[in-house]
């Protein structure tokens, strides 16, 4: 892959990496960062590429492999959210899921972003994480679950 | 589409900042690798482990049985210095007095890629108010990196002193900050820790990474038996 197809690629998919980084570490700068990672070791990793991927799977997997391990490093109580930052109103739509996808599992929840973010499907979530479609299938449910529960109890 | 769905589709709507792809394209460059270094360490070993790690001077010197102790930890110290491992299996030949042991197996707990403060490492040997005798005790570790003292920062967030100079902390900390700990295969369905030697044979097309082992048996990945990943 040519260094004009990945800058391409990059602009085209920018997006919806940083969507998928800012709801899995909460801080726009941290997201920003995410997506900087991630496409640093694609860009290395360009001329390794194989056409039987398909592009968003290569680009989610490096992006939730940055992710994943941005949150090992986290301490258990450490905010997740910038709503500070972000500062929308206290009970809005949003503050309500952002406090209900904290509750939900690491996995789950980078699952969950991916769906939502860009549709992928479960086959596809699967190669991103590199897990079976039943164990995609299971998180998603419990993750969903758990985000009920969370905004139920709200 | 349940209601659930339809708020999820919405609040997961992308909303990146303006040209932001340009700017991440601009500052694209390769990851930290500092294996240059490796030529800059001397160390020194006894039969039974690595008694010292020196930086800058030095040559190594090891007893007839330690040289294979030298040649381990040289090796393994390439390999993280170059983002290729995580821990080290080198035994340490260590004397230091009882409360200097205490703080450096606390340094040692501290996991790969995060930070401590001297504060925190004191109050978890139940010494809530020694936290400069900590410093002290870490200023003295004879096998600095080994023993990771340079995970240990001041409470306020900036680095402290470090044996080895506050650059070289800089960069130890950028380079963990830039390398996973624990690395899956998709194939095999296996999580080792980064540096086991299955997880080295894993190509770049099948790695996962995990933030931890019950994460990775949660979506049915298992711990390798060689490395026994615990984190």
């Amino acid at each position: 892959m040519d260094e004009r197809t990945f800058a391409r690629l990059a602009e085209e998919y920018a997006g919806r990496l940083y969507a998928v980084a800012y709801r899995m570490l909460g801080h726009r700068a941290d997201a920003e960062d995410a997506v900087q990672r991630a496409l640093t070791k694609c860009f290395a990793a360009r001329d390794s590429y194989s056409p039987r991927w398909a592009v968003s799977t290569w680009l989610y997997r490096a992006l939730s492999n940055v992710c994943i391990d941005e949150l090992r490093r986290r301490r258990p109580m450490a905010p997740l959210t910038d709503s500070q930052q972000t500062a929308p109103p206290r009970g809005s739509d949003r503050v309500e899921l952002t406090r209900a996808l904290e509750a939900v599992p690491r996995e789950a929840r980078l699952l969950l972003a991916l769906h939502y973010v860009d549709g992928l499907s479960y086959r596809e979530l699967a190669a991103v994480r590199g897990i079976s479609v039943n164990t995609v299938k299971s998180q998603l449910a419990r993750g969903k679950a758990i985000m009920k529960r969370a905004l139920d109890g709200e | 589409m349940d209601t659930l769905d339809t708020r999820l589709k919405d609040f997961f709507t992308p909303a990146a900042p303006a040209r932001l792809a340009r700017r991440v394209l601009r500052r694209v460059e390769p990851g930290p690798d500092l294996s240059g270094l490796i030529a800059r360490f001397a160390i020194e070993a006894s039969d039974r482990g690595v008694r010292r790690l020196a930086y800058g001077r030095g040559r190594d010197v090891a007893t007839r049985a330690g040289r294979r102790h030298v040649e381990r930890a040289r090796e393994e110290l390439h390999e993280y210095l170059g983002g290729r491992r995580t821990f080290f299996t080198v035994p340490v030949d260590l004397e230091v007095p009882p409360f200097q042991a205490k703080v450096l197996a606390a340094a040692d707990r501290v996991p790969f890629g995060a930070v401590a403060s001297y504060a925190e490492l004191a109050q978890r040997i139940g010494h809530p108010r020694a936290a400069r005798a900590v410093g002290n005790a870490l200023g003295a570790n004879p096998v600095p990196i080994f023993l990771p003292c340079h995970r240990i920062v001041r409470g306020d967030g900036t680095w402290g002193h470090y044996a080895f100079g506050g650059a070289l902390k800089t960069r130890l900390l950028a380079l963990e900050r830039a390398t996973p700990a624990l690395v899956g295969s998709a194939t095999t369905r296996i999580v080792c820790r980064h540096g086991c030697p299955h997880e080295q044979r894993i190509a770049e097309a099948n790695r996962i990474v995990f933030a931890s082992v019950a994460d990775a048996a949660g979506v049915g990945y298992r711990p390798c038996r060689r490395c026994r990943p615990v984190a």
